[in-house]
C-alpha cells in the first residue's frame, strides 16, 4: 500500500479570542497531500498561518476541525511521531546544557540507546557544522547555530518526514547554502521535506512544490518541475532582419519588440517553432537566439499574494 | 526511559540555577546562625535553635518550592523549548511526571543539606545528633512536595505571578486549616461562607504535616502520625500530579 507522507484534511483552527477580544482564524480549511519523497515548501507572508498549520500537523496544538494523517496513521499516534523530525520556528534549547547534551536528551525522548546517541550526536554535529562548538554551552550560541542546532535535533532520530518551520530564517549566506545542502542530501535518501517560509526564493532552488498561503487560505499549489519543464513552456525568438525586409514578416507571427534590424518574436507554444525557423530562413533572416521563457515562481506568487 | 529523561534534565536545570544557590546559601547561613541567637536565651539553647532550624528549613523550602516549580514550567512554556520536546513521541504526562520528578529530586538535596546544618547546629550545641528530628523533617520535605505540585498545577493554566498567589494561598490557608474549620461554622448565613467551605475542603490540611513542635520538645509522635501525614501528603501530589497532566494533555501550545 502506498501511503502518502501527510495527508491534510480540511484542517482549521480558530484562535479563541481572550477576554472580549475577538477569535482569530489561524487556518481555513486546508486540504493538502505530500507524497512520500517530496520537498514542499509551504510560502506565505507573516501571518499566513504557515507555523499554526505546522503546529497543529506536530500536535502542539488541537484544530478546531480537520485531521492530519503521518504515513497512514493519525499524529495523534506516537509511533507516527516517531518518524517524524521537527524544527520549530526560532528554536530555543535548555541553555544550560552543552549542544551534544541537548542532542541526547532528545535522543533519550526517542527512546534511542546510549551508543545509538552518542554515534548521531556525532555526526549530525559534523553534518550541520558545529562540530567542536558542540561541547559549548547553548547560552553562548548565536542565533545562527541555534538554528544549526535545532536542525541536527530534528535529525536525531533519523526521520522519515521533516518538518521545519521558518528553517533559513536566521542563517547567513553560507548557513542557508549549508541547509540546502542538507535538504538536498536528505531528499536524495528519499525523505520527505516539508518547510515553511516568507521567503521565496528558499523555495524555488530546492522545492518539488509550492504552496502559497495567504490569511490563513492556501491560494494554490505549484508544481516547479512543470514550470521549468521546457516542453510546454513559451519560446521567444530573437533573429536579424534588414529592416526593408522586415514587411516579409506580415502578420502571421506575433512580433514582440523590433530594434533596428532586430526582431523578436514569442511562441506560445514551441510547437510552432519549426514553421518559425524555417520562415526566418526564407525571409533570409539570421537566428540570434532560441531562448525558452518561463513563467517564474515569483510571476505566481506576486499573482497569488497581490489579489 | 523517557520520564527520566525529563527528570534528570529537570535536575540538572534546577541545580545549575544560581539564585536557587543563593537561598540555599542564605537559608544555611541562618541555621547556622541561630547558635548565636541560641546563645542569647538561657537555659533553652538547643530548642531554640532546633525550632529555629525546622522553621527557617520550611519557610526556605517552600520559598525554594514555589520559585522553582513556577520558573521551571514559564521558562519550559514561554521559552518555547517546550515545542521541542512535546513534538516527540513522548506523552505529556511523562513530560509533567519527569518535571515534577526533578523537582523533587533538587528539592531533597536542598532539604538535607539544610538538614545536615541543623543538625551541625545542634551537635555544636550539645555534643550529639538529635535524630529525633528526622521525622519532622521528613513531614517538612512532603509539604514541599505538595507545595511544588501546586505550583505545577496553578501553573498549568494560569500567569506565573497568579499561580505564585495561589500557591502562597493554599500554603497559608493549608496552615490555617484549623481555623478555617472555625469560621465556617462561624460564618454559616454569611455569603462568602461557600468559598470558605471550598478551601477547606479542598485545601490539604499542611497542620497534619506540622510535627515540629512535638519533635523539639520530645513529646512521642511515634511512627504512626509521620506515616499518616506522609500518606495523606502523597496522595494529594498524585491528585495534584494528574490532574496537572489532564489539564496538559489538552493544552494548545500556541
Ligand atoms: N497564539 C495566538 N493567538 C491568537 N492568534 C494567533 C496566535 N498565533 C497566531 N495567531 C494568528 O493566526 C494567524 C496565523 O499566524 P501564524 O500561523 O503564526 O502565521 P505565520 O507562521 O505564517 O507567520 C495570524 O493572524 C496570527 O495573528
Ligand atoms: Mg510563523
Amino acid at each position: 500500500m502506498k501511503q502518502h507522507a501527510l495527508e491534510i484534511s480540511n484542517l482549521r483552527k480558530m484562535y479563541k479570542g481572550e477576554l472580549g477580544e475577538k477569535d482569530v482564524l489561524g487556518l481555513d480549511d486546508l486540504t493538502l497531500t505530500i507524497p512520500r519523497g517530496e520537498v514542499f515548501a509551504f510560502i506565505g507572508p507573516n501571518g499566513a498561518g504557515k507555523t499554526t498549520t505546522i503546529k497543529l500537523l506536530m500536535r502542539l496544538m488541537f484544530p478546531t476541525s480537520g485531521s492530519v494523517m503521518i504515513l497512514g496513521e493519525s499524529n495523534a499516534s506516537r509511533r507516527a511521531m516517531r518518524k517524524i523530525g521537527f524544527l520549530p520556528e526560532q528554536p530555543r534549547m535548555y541553555e544550560y546544557l552543552t549542544g551534544r547534551e541537548f542532542l541526547d536528551f532528545t535522543g533519550r525522548l526517542f527512546s534511542l540507546g546510549k551508543e545509538e546517541r552518542l554515534k548521531r550526536s556525532d555526526l549530525l554535529l559534523k553534518r550541520v557544522g558545529l562540530g567542536e562548538r558542540g561541547n559549548a554551552l547553548i547560552r553562548s550560541y548565536s542565533r545562527g547555530m541555534m538554528q544549526r542546532l535545532g536542525l541536527a535535533q530534528a535529525l536525531m532520530n533519523e526521520p522519515e518526514i521533516v518538518i521545519l518551520d521558518e528553517p533559513m530564517a536566521s542563517l547567513d549566506p553560507v548557513g542557508r547554502k549549508d541547509f540546502r545542502d542538507t535538504i538536498l542530501q536528505l531528499k536524495a535518501q528519499g525523505k520527505t521535506i516539508f518547510f515553511s517560509s516568507h521567503i521565496l526564493s528558499d523555495a524555488e532552488m530546492i522545492a518539488d512544490r509550492v504552496g502559497i498561503l495567504k490569511e490563513g487560505r492556501l491560494q494554490r499549489v505549484a508544481d516547479l518541475e512543470a514550470l521549468t519543464d521546457l516542453g510546454t513552456s513559451a519560446v521567444e525568438v530573437t533573429f536579424r532582419l534588414d529592416q526593408e525586409k522586415q514587411g516579409r514578416i506580415g502578420d502571421s507571427w506575433q512580433k514582440v519588440a523590433v530594434q533596428g534590424g532586430q526582431v523578436m518574436i514569442r511562441l506560445p507554444d514551441r510547437k510552432q517553432l519549426s514553421r518559425l525557423l524555417s520562415d526566418v530562413q526564407s525571409w533570409e533572416g539570421e537566428i540570434i537566439s532560441v531562448v525558452p521563457v518561463r513563467q517564474s515562481l515569483e510571476d505566481i506568487f506576486m499573482a497569488e499574494l497581490g489579489r | 526511559m523517557r520520564i527520566l529523561a525529563v527528570m534528570e534534565n529537570t535536575f540538572k536545570e534546577t541545580i545549575r540555577n544560581r539564585i536557587l544557590l543563593n537561598i540555599l546559601v542564605f537559608a544555611i547561613g541562618l541555621i547556622l546562625l541561630s547558635l548565636v541567637i541560641g546563645d542569647w536565651s538561657l537555659g533553652e539553647q538547643s530548642k531554640v535553635i532546633k525550632d529555629f532550624g525546622l522553621s527557617a528549613m520550611s519557610i526556605f523550602g517552600l520559598l525554594i518550592a514555589v520559585f522553582i516549580g513556577i520558573r521551571l514550567m514559564v521558562q519550559e512554556l514561554e521559552g518555547r523549548t517546550i515545542y521541542i520536546i512535546a513534538s516527540k513521541p513522548v506523552h505529556r504526562w511523562e513530560i509533567v511526571t519527569g518535571k515534577y520528578l526533578g523537582l523533587a529530586l533538587t528539592l531533597a538535596v536542598n532539604v538535607l543539606l539544610m538538614t545536615a546544618a541543623l543538625l551541625a547546629a545542634g551537635w555544636l550545641m550539645e555534643g550529639t545528633i538529635d535524630t529525633a528530628l528526622l521525622p519532622a523533617v521528613l513531614l517538612i520535605y512532603i509539604e514541599i512536595l505538595l507545595i511544588v505540585a501546586f505550583s505545577l498545577f496553578f501553573s498549568s493554566f494560569s500567569s506565573p505571578v497568579l499561580s505564585a498567589i495561589f500557591t502562597l494561598t493554599v500554603f497559608i490557608s493549608g496552615h490555617l486549616s484549623g481555623y478555617l474549620h472555625d469560621f465556617v461554622k462561624l460564618y454559616e448565613d454569611r455569603g462568602f461562607h461557600w468559598l470558605l467551605k471550598l478551601i477547606y475542603y479542598v485545601v490539604p490540611n499542611l497542620e497534619k504535616l506540622n510535627i515540629k513542635l512535638a519533635v523539639v520538645e520530645h513529646l512521642k509522635t511515634g511512627p504512626h502520625a509521620v506515616v499518616l501525614g506522609a500518606v495523606y501528603g502523597l496522595s494529594y501530589v498524585l491528585l495534584l500530579l494528574i490532574f496537572t497532566s489532564l489539564i496538559f494533555e489538552k493544552k494548545d501550545l500556541k
